[in-house]
């Protein structure tokens, strides 16, 4: 699986999406599951996927699907 | 050496106050690990003679809340969060035994994961070493929590 499947996979099931919603990006707070404990389980699940811990200003910043995939080329994820 | 709280030791982890101190006494706790203890429930407990008046026993909404108090316990005694207050977020519970006056509910906590103000924990409660109350937890430390929150989007 790409990093490109695995990073929509974790947008799907954490916030129970349908996959075509992803291609108009998707923000906090935009979508039912996407409030501060879906953030946070979204994080953590990123985190196990990526095997890597991410500092709390990109946690933060983390704000909608597009830029989550800046915000992980920091940490040489390239979806 | 094992740690407990007696009932003015706890409530200095532990910012709920009667009528809704739900845990009289913390036996053993490691912080970030567990914490187990109790709660007497007498005839005079505030809720019994309403619930029912003619078959009083302990509301399911208060055998949760006992079980979160209990697992409060084992996160604020981490160093730096004495007396913080907690959330609920999510719980899955299961209610197996009617909890009556005069008895004991004695109370086992666990924690799964403590991150980023989150913990997910699991509490059972017994009488007589019956499985009265069940439940999967998430509860949360507001304070630490809204630290990783983005904006919301204008």
């Amino acid at each position: 699986m790409s990093n490109k499947e695995k990073y929509a996979k974790v947008f799907i099931k954490c916030f129970s999406l349908d996959k075509n919603k992803l291609k108009k990006d998707v923000k906090y707070n935009s979508v039912p599951k996407w409030d501060s404990v879906g953030h946070m389980n979204m994080i953590a699940k990123l985190e196990e996927e990526f095997k890597i811990s991410m500092e709390m200003d990109d946690i933060i910043d983390f704000s909608s699907f597009k830029t989550g995939i800046k915000i992980l080329k920091k940490y040489k994820i390239k979806i | 050496m094992k740690k407990s709280l007696n009932s003015n030791e706890l409530l200095l982890y532990q910012p709920n106050r009667y009528p809704f101190l739900m845990i009289d006494y913390v036996t053993s706790y490691v912080p970030g690990k567990y914490a187990e203890g109790y709660k007497n429930f007498t005839n005079n407990e505030w809720f019994f003679p309403i619930h029912f008046k003619d078959n009083p026993n302990v509301p399911g909404a208060l055998q949760l809340e006992c079980m979160a108090q209990m697992l409060t316990v084992a996160i604020t005694t981490l160093p730096g969060l004495k007396g913080k207050i907690t959330h609920a977020l999510e719980h899955k519970v299961r209610f197996k035994k009617e909890i009556k006056p005069g008895d004991k509910l004695i109370l086992k906590t666990k924690v799964l994961n403590w991150k980023r103000g989150i913990c997910d924990g699991l509490a059972k409660g017994f009488v007589d070493e019956d499985l009265a109350c069940e439940a999967e937890m998430k509860i949360t430390i507001p304070e630490i929590l809204e630290k990783y929150i983005p904006s919301k989007p204008k």
